[in-house]
């Protein structure tokens, strides 16, 4: 079958017809260019901006809808560590709840003693793990503490007591990187 | 079309066209691909970390300071920060806060320029901070001490104590 083009098609009767048909009338070619420059300059550009922000680390802290981290100016690059997630309501390492923050708050005890063994554990499984590939003297003991901005330094100080009794002894606070304040003029005084 | 090339007269003397398109199909399958590739790996939270030791215990690869250096320490209240010097404390700062609830940290800022003047290889201060103080407000604290407003390095090996263990 003949291939035609695309448009309207009348019947035999009205094929040469001036008005409707194709009789007389110039033939215009049915192939339609696409302007493709916009959407090449648009493309250029969405690509630099995206390069530009490629973090080639990746994401080291899952963002946690309870934790809102508090904002930081003079912050350093987040290394890849043990994180210990403390929201308003409970302590969490690795996917596992090690205890509410309310019951924490109330006990006396100066460390959190299921948070201890199970850095304890950790650490390890980590030394046995290099230790197997010959690898000794790896562990440095980081530990990110990844915690809400309204907990209170009650909790912190459980937290960060029992990382540095199970020789996690290098904490680092992780924050929103935050600018630096260049309008003093705005605080009350 | 844009971008078309000037060909030159073809020899035989038949009328080409001047413009040659430039096939641009293959170029934005690319830019596709990777514009997907990119913004699924995108990290749009820019995330940083401050270190901090406890109290009595220094980093691993710190050295322990010089004791001919007085220790300086900030006892952070709910109410105000009150700054120790070897021993002898300073007038306390009334914790203010901005529009945003944040603490002020202008008054504390001057306080630190000046103690860091008086010793400059000083690198050490102790957060002596009581139970009720907040996170954030602890945090914005060790931001300010860490480094002032101008990047100049002030006291960056930052300890953090209890208040009632001092």
């Amino acid at each position: 079958m003949a291939i035609v083009s695309p448009g309207k098609r009348f019947g035999k009767r009205l094929a040469h017809s001036k008005v409707f048909g194709h009789g007389s009338g110039s033939h215009k070619s049915t192939n339609a260019d696409l302007n493709v420059t916009p959407l090449v300059d648009m493309f250029v550009i969405l690509v630099l901006f995206l390069i530009a922000n490629f973090s080639a680390t990746g994401e080291l802290l899952s963002m946690n809808k309870d934790i809102q981290l508090p904002e930081a100016a003079h912050t350093e690059e987040l290394t890849l560590a043990p994180v210990i997630q403390v929201s308003q309501q409970e302590v969490i390492v690795s996917g596992a709840v090690i205890g509410r923050v309310e019951d924490l708050a109330r006990e006396d005890y100066l460390n959190i003693p299921a948070l201890e063994e199970k850095l304890r554990e950790m650490k390890k499984q980590f030394e046995d793990l290099h230790n197997q590939a010959g690898d000794t003297g790896a562990f440095k003991g980081d530990v990110n503490i990844q915690a809400d901005k309204q907990v209170q330094f009650r909790i912190i100080k459980k937290v960060m007591f029992s990382c540095a009794s199970a020789g996690y002894g290098n904490i680092s606070f992780a924050t929103m990187s935050a600018s630096p304040d260049k309008k003093p003029e705005t605080a009350m005084r | 079309m844009a971008g078309g090339m000037d060909l030159g007269v073809s020899s035989k003397g038949g009328k080409k066209s001047l413009d040659a398109a430039l096939n641009l199909v293959p170029f934005i399958d690319l830019m596709a691909v990777t514009i997907v590739f990119l913004i699924m790996s995108a990290v749009w939270t820019q995330l940083g970390r401050l270190q901090v030791s406890q109290s009595g215990q220094s980093p691993s690869e710190q050295e322990p300071p010089p004791t001919q250096l007085q220790p300086i320490t900030l006892l952070i209240t709910e109410k105000d920060l009150k700054l120790t010097v070897g021993g002898s404390q300073l007038d306390a700062l009334p914790i203010t806060r901005d529009v945003k609830g944040r603490i002020d940290v202008e008054k504390l800022m001057l306080k630190l320029k000046e103690l860091k003047t008086q010793q400059p290889d000083q690198a050490a201060i102790t957060l002596s901070t009581e139970d009720s103080v907040k996170y954030e407000d602890l945090v914005r604290l060790i931001d300010t001490v860490v480094t002032d407003n101008t990047n100049t390095p002030l006291f960056p090996s930052v300890s953090v104590s209890p208040a009632s263990a001092t």
